[in-house]
């Protein structure tokens, strides 16, 4: 009835796993990759989907756009590691019933060698494998800037969601970094790494207008990440979105963070249902997700009475933000 | 094919790890799941080409690219024995075990101090022993039910608090067995143990749901349904539930479903002390296990001659399958004097069915003095596969040749579930 056929020392086990650790969670960018995988390519990409399916009948778009240069270090990692969380967060709650999840990652466009990593929607592990093959850039610029205009550029005119074009209901789109975005889209940037080339550049007010059309679009700054401090980081993201920017001090707590400002814009939950479900989850998040997110369950009363209703705001601009 | 549940309906070494790794190879799940036991599991499989290696805590579907395991809650984790069995796959090709497994956080911890008091004290039985493989799988389970503070795996993620209950066992050990074998400190285990956590991916319950939705799930049994803790023959049992109970319940949290599959060979085994009716000493000569010899701890591997009425016990605690895997024909092939055993002379009558019932230990201690004084009927065994149909009511879907999973065959044109290859 079975045996013990391996080792149980505890310093062979302590010495194993630390040798193999890190090897090959970024196995892409770990074996030394220098360039983009063709998968998360933006490059000639017409649309990124998120399609209802018979197994996922009323799907939910969530993009998670992350910093993937030195100062955000650890954050790539981290979201790797915690996203069956995320996912089954999601899920078990009953926050969302059919999350599609979208990895990208951003770089700086004016000297990086993957500016704009993006996979596609996911609903299952699949999505992990896009992690696995995104480029870890490191180093970063000394401009404190990152493209986030790119990504959003993408976001905005190469995506289509069956949430909000079938059901007028808007997906979510997370972007996580501590640095400011270049003011415009510039046409020749656009053209070398989306393809296709506007007549002129896009300024990153229009790009946010564009994109609050159909995402509920947030900025987290993790508080431990290098310019996270910087006043003028804050400001920017602050006058672009509002209170829609939230300031994390545990990175370790990011994917938690998304989960419950989903389940909170959902009415799924009330922050206090949601720290719950992290303690009874075994997350030690919960006192740094509280307070990134105290502000937006403050905020979270007049949902009801303010939302615009599906379809509604299909034409223009949102009058109103939605949380 | 839908999701599966493998349980082995004797001891344990029929075959399941062999079924699982058959049924990830031909591409009808992507993810197995361990529902019952420890790193005392012991599922040889053999590849196609020659490669060997005894699944313990890794799923038996590991050696196809891309499979996945996830431990359950109801598994007791051993981080120790993972580190050595991933090693191991390394060397034989695998670099990729670890990452493609997940862990529930609610998952108790097998320590070295669980291990120790397992040792001590099963050596303090002497000849009474029950056969336990040394690894603190019990003393795990019994640790727990008396300790709230019992580590888990989502501890690994909290140092101070790791440190504090890893500590605890520690000191319960040392109390309780002041004369037992050496131990590490709480400290070095504690770092151990973290490092596991930076290696492998703890997850919630939700995470379960998810791979289940997301495509065909095989959950691997651990022992044998024979062994189970309030089934099986007391005290000659393990501490574990080994029927597909906590699989049924790990699907219906998330409101899934899944076929039965029974794992038995054409003849019977036991590997340990215990009753085992059909037991016959020269087949045990005759028909050594690859896989299976002697352990310091748990003893001798018996060989005895298919029992139908053990079947037929297996069959109402687990409440029946969908089919039933046969594996070892080759052997039953080569051996025409292999026998059938449909009843039992026992207390001056012949018996063919065993009762069974809500847990009660003492009725299934008094069940096996019974067993231990009975003596097996026998038939020729003819036709391995007829005869195992005819004797438990359920169809043959897969049948095994050999050691690997082109001995393999799927039959399912005469089945309720179909374990034909895509």
């Amino acid at each position: 009835m079975g045996s013990g056929n391996w080792s149980t020392d505890v310093y062979a086990a302590r010495a194993s796993y630390r040798a193999s650790t890190g090897a090959s969670a970024f196995a892409y960018s770990d074996g030394g990759a220098t360039a983009v995988h063709p998968d998360l390519d933006p490059r000639g990409v017409t649309v990124r989907e998120s399609r209802d399916s018979a197994d996922h009948p009323e799907s939910l778009a969530i993009g998670v756009l992350f910093d993937v240069t030195g100062s955000m270090g650890t954050v790539p990692r981290t979201l790797q590691a915690k996203l069956p969380d995320l996912l089954g967060l999601l899920l078990r709650k009953g926050y969302v019933e059919h999350p599609h999840i979208l990895f990208g990652a951003v770089g700086d466009a004016t000297c990086d060698r993957a500016p704009l990593q993006v996979g596609q929607f996911e609903a299952d592990n699949r999505m992990d494998d896009d992690l696995g093959k995104i480029l870890l850039e490191g180093g970063g610029g000394g401009q404190m800037r990152e493209s986030y205009e790119l990504a959003m550029y993408f976001m905005a005119r190469h995506t289509a969601i069956d949430c909000f074009d079938k059901r007028g209901k808007r997906g979510y789109l997370f972007m996580i970094g501590d640095e400011l975005a270049y003011p415009k889209a510039k046409r020749r940037e656009i053209a070398r790494f989306v393809g296709g080339e506007p007549d002129e550049d896009v300024p990153i007010a229009e790009l946010v207008r564009e994109l609050q059309r159909r995402y509920d679009v947030y900025f987290i700054i993790p508080e431990g990440a290098y310019h996270s401090g910087n006043r003028e980081v804050k400001d920017f993201w602050q006058e672009l979105l509002g209170q829609n920017v939230l300031y994390l001090d545990d990175l370790d707590a990011v994917c938690e963070t998304i989960a419950l400002t989903i389940g909170l814009a959902e009415d799924a939950i009330d922050l206090g249902e949601g720290l719950g479900h992290l303690a009874e989850a075994g997350s030690d998040a919960g006192a740094s997700v509280s307070r990134a997110l105290a502000r937006l369950d403050a905020a979270r009363a007049p949902v009801a009475v303010s939302s615009t209703p599906p379809g509604l705001d299909a034409a223009g601009p949102s009058a109103t933000t939605r949380l | 094919m839908g999701h599966v549940i493998v349980v082995d309906l004797g001891f344990g070494d029929a075959g399941k790890g062999t079924v699982v790794d058959h049924l990830c190879r031909a591409g009808a799940a992507e993810v197995v799941v361990r529902f019952n036991g420890g790193a005392q599991a012991a599922h040889n499989v053999v590849a196609p080409d020659g490669r060997h290696h005894t699944f313990a805590q890794f799923g038996s579907g590991t050696f196809t690219p891309g499979v996945r395991t996830h431990l359950s809650r109801f598994v007791l984790i051993d981080p120790l024995a993972l580190a050595a069995e991933a090693d191991h796959l390394r060397a034989l090709g695998v670099p990729d075990a670890l990452d493609r497994l997940t862990v529930d956080g609610e998952a108790l911890l097998t320590t070295p101090y669980h291990r120790a008091a397992n040792r001590a004290r099963e050596s303090a039985r002497g000849a009474a022993r029950h056969g336990s493989c040394g690894m603190g799988i019990g003393e795990t389970a019994s640790y727990a039910l008396a300790h709230d503070d019992a580590p888990r795996a989502a501890d690994c993620l909290s140092p101070a608090r790791l440190r504090r209950r890893l500590a605890a066992v520690r000191d319960w050990y040392r109390d309780a067995f002041p004369g037992g074998e050496d131990v590490p400190g709480a400290d070095a285990c504690a770092e151990a143990f973290t490092a596991f956590a930076e290696r492998v991916r703890i997850v919630g319950a939700g995470h379960l749901h998810a791979l289940l939705r997301a495509g065909n799930v095989v959950f691997e049994g651990a022992q044998g349904v024979l062994l189970d803790e309030w089934h099986g023959f007391h005290p000659y049992t393990t501490w574990s539930t080994t029927t597909s109970a906590n699989a049924e319940t790990l699907l219906a949290e998330a409101g899934a479903s899944a076929a039965r599959l029974g794992v038995l060979r054409a003849y019977a085994t036991r590997h340990g002390p215990g009753p085992f009716v059909t037991e016959d000493p020269a087949l045990t000569a005759d028909l050594p296990d690859p896989h299976n010899g002697t352990g310091r701890w748990q003893g001798a591997f018996r060989v005895g001659h298919l029992d139908a009425v053990a079947l037929r016990y297996a069959l109402e605690v687990t409440g029946g399958v969908d089919g039933l895997a046969v594996t070892h024909l080759d052997v039953a092939g080569a051996r025409p004097d292999l026998r059938v055993c449909h009843s039992y002379e026992m207390d001056g009558e012949r018996v063919g069915r065993l009762e069974a019932g809500p847990p009660d230990l003492d009725r299934q201690a008094a069940l096996t003095r019974r067993l231990l004084a009975a003596r097996p009927v026998y038939t020729p065994l003819g036709d391995p596969v007829a005869t195992i149909e005819d004797a438990l009511g359920a169809p043959v879907v897969l049948r095994s040749h050999g050691p690997t999973s082109s001995d393999k065959r799927a039959d399912h044109f005469r089945t309720t579930i179909d374990l034909s290859v895509r």
